[in-house]
C-alpha cells in the first residue's frame, strides 16, 4: 500500500479496482467451491459426527468407512462397472458414427443429402420425454429391457455429433482429399486416412461431450432398468436412499465416486472441452 | 451455416464415378439414418398417435380419440408441476444470464490466475446432476446441514427447506444456478473473443467510462449470444427432472413434482403410457411456443452484424 501511495492516481485506482475484482471472485470462488469440499469432508466423517446442529467443517476423526460401505455393502461397485461399459460403448459408437455419417455430408455428394441433413438438425428440437415411452415399448419388443444393448444402443445415434463434426471437415482444406482421389483412394479410405487423423481435436472435444453427457444420464437408464444388476450410477444413486438413508456420508462418499473420475478426464481434456463446447454453443 | 457444399468426387472420369460416390455417400450415412430411423422417427410417430390411446400397461391400447387432451385441460396436478416448472425456470434464468455475463466479462480482462477462475465455475457443470441433488440435499437438511446451521447462527430461520413448494423452488433455483453458470459463461467468453478491441478503444477515446462501454459495446454485440443462451437455457429449464426427482422426493411422493417428473410419474408409476405420451406433446407445444415468442422477440434487441 504505501508504496502506491506516492505514484500517481490511474495505478492506484487499478490497483484497488484489481485487489477487489480478485476479492469478489475468491469468494464467488470459495462459494462454489463449498458443496464439493463440504462433500469430500463430511464424506470422511464418522457416523457419530453427522447428526448435530452445528456441523464442523473438517472431520474430528478421519475415516474410510463410508466409502467401504459404498463398495462392499451396496451394488455400488456393479453400478460402476455397469457404468462405465455403457458409458464407453456409447461415446465409441456415437463418435463413430457421427464421424463416418458427417464426412459424407461433409464431402460427398448423393442424392438427399441436405434434406436428410435437415431432418436429422430437426430431430434436435424434440426433446427426449417425448420419446420415452415408445421407446421403452420398442426395448420390451425387442426383449433389450434390463440389458447393456437396451442401455447403450438408442443412445449410440447422435445428429449433434454429426452436425458438430461435419462443420470442422467443411474446414479442412480439399487440397488432401483430390490428390488422394487421383491416386485411386476411395471415399472411405481419404475419410479415414486423413480426414480422421486431421479432426482429431474435434473428435476429442465431441467424444468428451459424449462421454460426460453418457456418464450423467438418468431418465433412460431409469426407464429402461428395473433390476439392480443392470442399474447405472445415476440411477443407483438416485434410489441408494431407501437402503442408506439414516448414514448421508455414505450417499455422499457415493456422490463423491460417482464425480470424481469426470474432473480427473477434464483436467486431462480440458483445452479440447472447451473448444468443443463453444463449436457446439456459437453459430 | 449453409448446407450447400461445393460438390468433390467429380474428376472427369465420367458418371460411374459420380454414382460410386454417391453409394459411398449412402453407405456412410446408412448407420445414423437406419438408427435415426428407427429410434427417433418410428417413435415419434409411435408417440404421437399413442396420445390418442388409453394404455394402461399390461392392457392393450384402445383408441379415445382427443380425451386425453380434454383431460389435460382441467388436470390440477399437471397444471401444478407446470407452475412449479416456470417458477423455477424465469428467476433461474434472468438470474443465471446476468451472472455469467459479468464473470464473463470479469475473466475475460487480463486478469492474473483467470484460467483457475473459469475451471472453479465451470466444474459444477460437469458434475452429474443426481451427485449434485445428493449433496445439496444433504446442505438444505433442516437439522444438521451447514445452511441451517450457518441460519441459526445469524439468528435467521432455518426452514425445512424441501419440504414445502415456496423453499424447495428456491432452494432448486440455487442449485441449478450453481450447475450451470458455468457454461453460460464459456458460451459467453467465446462471443466476447469475438468483439474487436479497436471498438473499446473508439468508444474509450470518445470519453465513455467502463459502465458506458459494458452498456453500448459488450452487451449489443453480445446479443445473439445472449439470445441463444436465454433461447436453450429456457428450453432446458422447462424440462428440470434429474434434480427434482433427488432432491424433492420424499418417500414416493414429490413435494416439488416439475412437468418432466409429472410425465414420467404418469407414464412409469401409474403406467398410463397413453396419458403420460398426451402430457409430454403438451409440454413440447409450450416449450415451442415460447420459443417462436423468443425468436419473434429478437428482432426489438438482438444485433446481428
Amino acid at each position: 500500500m504505501t508504496a502506491t501511495t506516492s505514484r500517481r492516481q490511474k495505478p492506484l485506482r487499478h490497483y484497488v479496482g484489481r485487489v477487489a475484482l480478485h476479492g469478489a471472485l475468491l469468494s464467488l470462488g470459495f462459494i462454489f467451491m463449498l458443496p464439493f469440499l463440504w462433500s469430500i469432508s463430511t464424506a470422511l466423517k464418522p457416523f457419530t459426527e453427522l447428526f448435530t446442529p452445528n456441523p464442523k467443517f473438517l472431520p474430528g476423526n478421519v475415516t474410510l468407512d463410508n466409502y467401504r460401505t459404498v463398495l462392499e455393502q451396496s451394488d455400488f461397485g456393479r453400478y460402476y462397472v455397469n457404468s462405465i461399459v455403457v458409458t464407453v460403448a456409447r461415446t465409441v459408437g456415437q463418435v463413430a458414427i457421427a464421424a463416418v455419417a458427417a464426412f459424407a455430408f461433409s464431402n460427398l455428394r448423393f442424392p438427399g443429402r441436405n434434406v436428410i441433413f435437415f431432418v436429422l438438425l430437426a430431430g434436435l428440437m424434440v426433446p427426449d420425454q417425448v420419446l420415452i415411452v415408445p421407446r421403452f415399448i420398442i426395448m420390451r419388443e425387442l426383449g433389450w429391457f434390463n440389458t447393456y444393448q437396451g442401455l447403450i444402443v438408442p443412445l449410440i445415434f447422435s445428429s449433434f455429433g454429426a452436425f458438430m463434426l461435419r462443420q470442422y471437415f467443411l474446414g479442412i482444406s480439399r487440397d488432401f482429399q483430390e490428390a488422394a482421389t487421383i491416386e485411386g483412394a476411395n471415399p472411405f479410405q481419404v475419410f479415414w486416412q486423413i480426414y480422421l487423423p486431421l479432426a482429431r481435436p474435434a473428435l476429442a472435444a465431441f467424444g468428451f461431450l459424449a462421454f460426460l453427457a453418457s456418464w450423467n444420464e438418468f431418465l433412460w437408464g431409469l426407464t429402461v432398468t428395473n433390476s439392480a444388476d443392470m442399474r447405472v450410477i445415476p440411477v443407483g444413486l438416485a434410489l441408494l436412499q431407501g437402503q442408506y438413508f439414516t448414514n448421508n456420508a455414505v450417499l455422499l462418499a457415493a456422490a463423491n465416486l460417482a464425480t470424481i473420475p469426470l474432473f480427473l478426464a477434464f483436467l486431462f481434456f480440458q483445452k479440447h472441452l472447451i473448444e468443443g463446447i463453444t463449436l457446439g454453443g456459437v453459430k | 451455416m449453409t448446407t450447400a457444399t461445393t460438390p468433390t468426387y467429380r474428376r472427369p472420369r465420367g458418371r460411374s464415378y459420380a454414382s460410386t460416390t454417391a453409394r459411398w455417400g449412402f453407405l456412410m450415412v446408412a448407420p445414423l439414418v437406419i438408427g435415426f430411423t428407427v429410434f427417433f422417427l418410428i417413435a415419434l410417430a409411435a408417440s404421437f398417435v399413442l396420445s390418442f390411446t388409453q394404455w394402461t400397461l399390461p392392457a392393450t391400447p384402445s383408441w379415445i380419440g382427443t380425451r386425453n387432451y380434454q383431460e389435460i385441460w382441467g388436470d390440477a396436478a399437471f397444471r401444478t408441476a407446470l407452475r412449479n416448472t416456470f417458477a423455477i425456470a424465469v428467476p433461474l434464468i434472468i438470474i443465471r444470464l446476468i451472472l455469467a455475463l459479468l464473470l464473463a466479462v470479469a475473466l475475460n480482462s487480463k486478469i492474473r490466475f483467470r484460467g483457475f477462475y473459469r475451471l472453479i465455475f465451470f466444474l459444477p457443470v460437469l458434475t452429474m446432476p443426481v451427485a449434485i441433488g445428493r449433496i445439496w440435499q444433504w446442505l438444505f437438511d433442516p437439522g444438521f446441514g451447514p445452511i441451517n446451521a450457518g441460519l441459526g447462527r445469524l439468528g435467521l430461520p432455518q426452514p425445512e427447506w424441501l419440504l414445502y413448494p415456496g423453499t424447495a423452488t428456491v432452494a432448486v433455483v440455487i442449485v441449478l444456478l450453481w450447475s450451470s453458470v458455468g457454461y453460460d459463461m464459456i458460451i459467453y467468453l467465446s462471443g466476447l473473443q469475438g468483439i474487436p478491441k479497436d471498438l473499446y478503444d473508439a468508444a474509450s477515446v470518445d470519453g465513455a467510462n467502463g459502465w458506458r462501454r459494458f452498456r453500448d459495446v459488450t452487451v449489443p454485440l453480445l446479443s445473439p449470444t445472449i439470445f441463444f443462451l436465454s433461447v436453450i437455457g429456457i428450453i432446458g429449464a422447462l424440462q428440470v427432472f434429474d434434480l427434482v426427482y433427488v432432491m424433492t422426493r420424499v418417500e414416493t411422493t414429490n413435494r416439488l413434482p416439475t412437468a418432466v417428473y409429472y410425465i414420467y410419474d404418469t407414464g412409469f408409476a401409474d403406467r398410463q403410457m397413453g396419458y403420460a405420451t398426451a402430457l409430454a406433446w403438451v409440454l413440447l407445444a409450450i416449450i415451442l411456443v415460447f420459443t417462436l415468442i423468443q425468436f419473434a422477440l429478437q428482432r426489438r434487441w438482438v444485433n446481428y452484424a
